[in-house]
């Protein structure tokens, strides 16, 4: 398992130095599409080759996989993968209107492998570097069209999830300190420590961290009420992006919160996370459905349906119950499809019509009858209209 | 006999430090000056390093030491200097707009206080050296950040509001979890450095763009 682990892990890395030495050339494009779809591979290997549905640790305890990192290591690894080729195509001339195309490739495949790398690391603390770094990295690309709501959407996005995350690593000490009259002073705070000592951890310490993880890396989730930088920076972002935002950021930050959870809800039993789950689910779900009916921006429109996805999955696992948690982690799957799908479809609009407003977009059937298809699909998926996997959960 | 002068000191410097933190923290809320704001975080970092330095030399904790020492040159020298030559200097007006003016943000840096200390005193633990409660400091800290960072409409100043957010959970980690493998501090004393260069970045290009570094006129995506 560890060998392809690194695999998985250092084609992105190798794909993010060559595009940086290489800059803006088209093979830099290539060899990130390679080293995404090889990253998609090995991740493949990793969960389904080697039953991680127990827990193994790897590589000394470095890495840590079980049903939950399978499930949402899929997720990411399958959206990189997606967006790197169509971003080969929509770095072409006259296409995308992305101004920052020397660094493009270079942070792509950096954000690639801070995705990837979240559910894979089993130290509590590196798993907070690998998730903030997906924020000082994703930031620059939200902005890399040039213009001023760009620049507006990323300081936006840089500062609030910053300041979330702050918050997520607060969690994590606290965490961390409920573990030390067990563990002792130096120890390593991994999934499987913690996990082993859980019920001797501190039941008040553990409440008070996880709540702290919870707004922390809920902000990057974009849970309601610390949503405020999500509709900005997949609106304004370049497509592919707003697709890897959506997909796979959410999901890598959704990861970070359940498993800290999982370790809560060892320690002093699932009703309070779960009733934590269900209440920000639910207020993401409610508040999501109401700024999407008055959304007239498309890219905003699905970005506000992000928020309602992710409301709609925390409320799942805050029911509790195998059924539920199955759906809830289907839900990942689905969406992560789905919204990429919506948002490449959208990306071609926006090229075409040169507008991101609803109202200024007719006839997509008739003048790109593939792109057409695609968004009614995709749309038709994220809605959970039969047959799509969102309707096979709901029923 | 010997131990219990070294321990009454040693506890007293600590909260003697542990005061003049706090004392920074609302300090940031009387400036209007940017370079001011950048100054008063520095001088918070310096109370943060010596924190450090103290548990460390009182737990005989070297990692703990070198963290402190790390902690001085990145957050007292590298990142004020950093922030002053990348933007400050480059716009002609120093100012900061204010949403909540000085008084009234200071009564309400002092509220925030009061709350964390109050917060903090349900929680059971007990902190490196620090009186009780021990996450009162470090909250406090995280919360006036927070205040600063909503209520300062100016990038450097946003920049300066998540620093002292950052101190104080640094703060935290020092006084509730000082065994926290030195790996791990480190790589987020490391993490920081790449931020705070992509905070220069887009604050330069906000700067270039308006020729200020105020975010009043950033308003136009809404809803």
């Amino acid at each position: 398992m560890a060998v392809w682990l690194l695999i998985m892990l250092a084609l992105p890395l190798a794909a993010a130095a060559a595009g940086a030495a290489i800059g803006d050339r088209p093979v830099s494009g290539w060899l990130s599409a390679v080293a995404a779809v090889g990253s998609f591979a090995a991740a493949l290997v990793v969960v389904f080759a080697y039953h991680v549905v127990r827990g193994r640790d790897a590589l000394d305890s470095v890495f840590f996989l079980d049903g939950l990192s399978g499930v949402f290591l899929i997720a990411v690894a399958f959206v990189y993968a997606v967006v790197a080729l169509y971003s080969v195509g929509y770095l072409l001339p006259g296409i995308g209107h992305v101004r920052l195309r020397r660094w493009y490739w270079a942070l792509l495949n950096l954000f690639g492998l801070a995705l990837l790398a979240t559910p894979v690391i089993a130290n509590l603390g590196v798993l907070w570097v690998a998730v903030e770094l997906t924020t000082v990295v994703s930031a620059l690309l939200v902005t890399s069209e040039g213009s001023d709501q760009s620049l507006e959407a990323g300081w936006k996005y840089i500062v609030i999830g910053s300041a979330g995350l702050a918050v997520g690593l607060l969690g994590i000490v606290v965490i961390y300190a409920a573990g030390v009259p067990t563990l002792g002073d130096h120890y390593t705070p991994t999934y499987n420590t913690l996990a082993h000592a859980a019920p001797h951890l501190n039941g008040s310490l553990v409440r008070a961290g996880f709540a702290f993880v919870l707004v922390g890396f809920g902000t990057k989730v974009g849970l309601v009420p610390m949503h405020a930088w999500l509709p900005d920076a997949h609106s304004e972002g370049p497509s592919p992006i707003s697709a890897m935002l959506s997909g796979a950021l959410l999901a890598a930050a959704l990861y970070a919160v359940l498993r800290m959870g999982a370790i809560a809800q060892l320690a002093v039993g699932p009703t309070y996370v779960h009733v934590l789950l269900l209440v920000f689910g639910a207020l993401s779900l409610v508040l999501a459905a109401l700024f999407t009916l008055r959304q007239t921006n498309y890219k905003r429109l699905l970005a506000y349906s992000s928020i309602e996805h992710m409301g709609i999955v925390s409320l799942g696992v805050g029911i509790g119950g195998p059924i539920a948690a199955y759906g809830a982690f289907f839900h990942v799957l689905v969406h992560a499809a789905g919204k990429t799908l919506a948002f490449f479809g959208a990306g071609d609009l926006v090229s075409r019509y040169e507008t991101r407003e609803a109202g200024g977009v007719r006839g997509v059937i008739r003048a790109a009858p593939f792109t057409g298809v695609m968004v009614l699909l995709a749309a038709l998926a994220i809605t959970g209209v039969p047959p799509f996997g969102i309707f096979a959960l709901s029923s | 006999m010997h131990a219990a002068p070294h321990y009454d000191f040693v506890h007293a410097t600590a909260a003697i430090i542990a005061i003049l933190a706090l004392l920074s923290g609302l300090t940031l809320l009387l400036v209007k000056q940017v370079h001011e704001q950048v100054r008063a975080y520095a001088v918070q970092s310096v109370f943060a390093a010596g924190y450090t330095l103290l548990v460390g030399i009182d737990r005989v904790d070297a990692a703990l030491i070198v963290l402190a020492v790390w902690t001085a040159l990145i957050k007292v020298i590298v990142i004020p200097i950093a922030i002053d030559r990348a933007v400050t200097r480059q716009v002609s007006e120093h100012e900061v707009p204010l949403v909540v003016q000085v008084p009234m943000s200071l009564l309400i840096g002092v509220t925030l206080a009061g709350l964390a200390y109050w917060s903090a005193s349900a929680l059971p633990i007990h902190g490196a050296l620090l009186p009780s409660p021990a996450l009162g400091m470090p909250l406090s800290l995280v919360l006036i950040g927070f205040f600063f960072m909503i209520t300062r409409q100016n990038v450097i100043s946003q920049i300066v509001g998540l620093l002292t957010l950052e101190n104080g959970v640094f703060l935290a980690t020092v006084a509730i979890a000082p065994g926290l493998p030195f790996a791990i501090g480190f790589l987020l004393l490391l993490d920081l450095l790449p931020a705070v260069v992509f905070y220069g970045v887009f604050a330069r290009l906000i700067a270039a763009r308006a020729k200020t570094t105020s975010i009043e006129d950033m308003a136009v995506l809404r809803g």
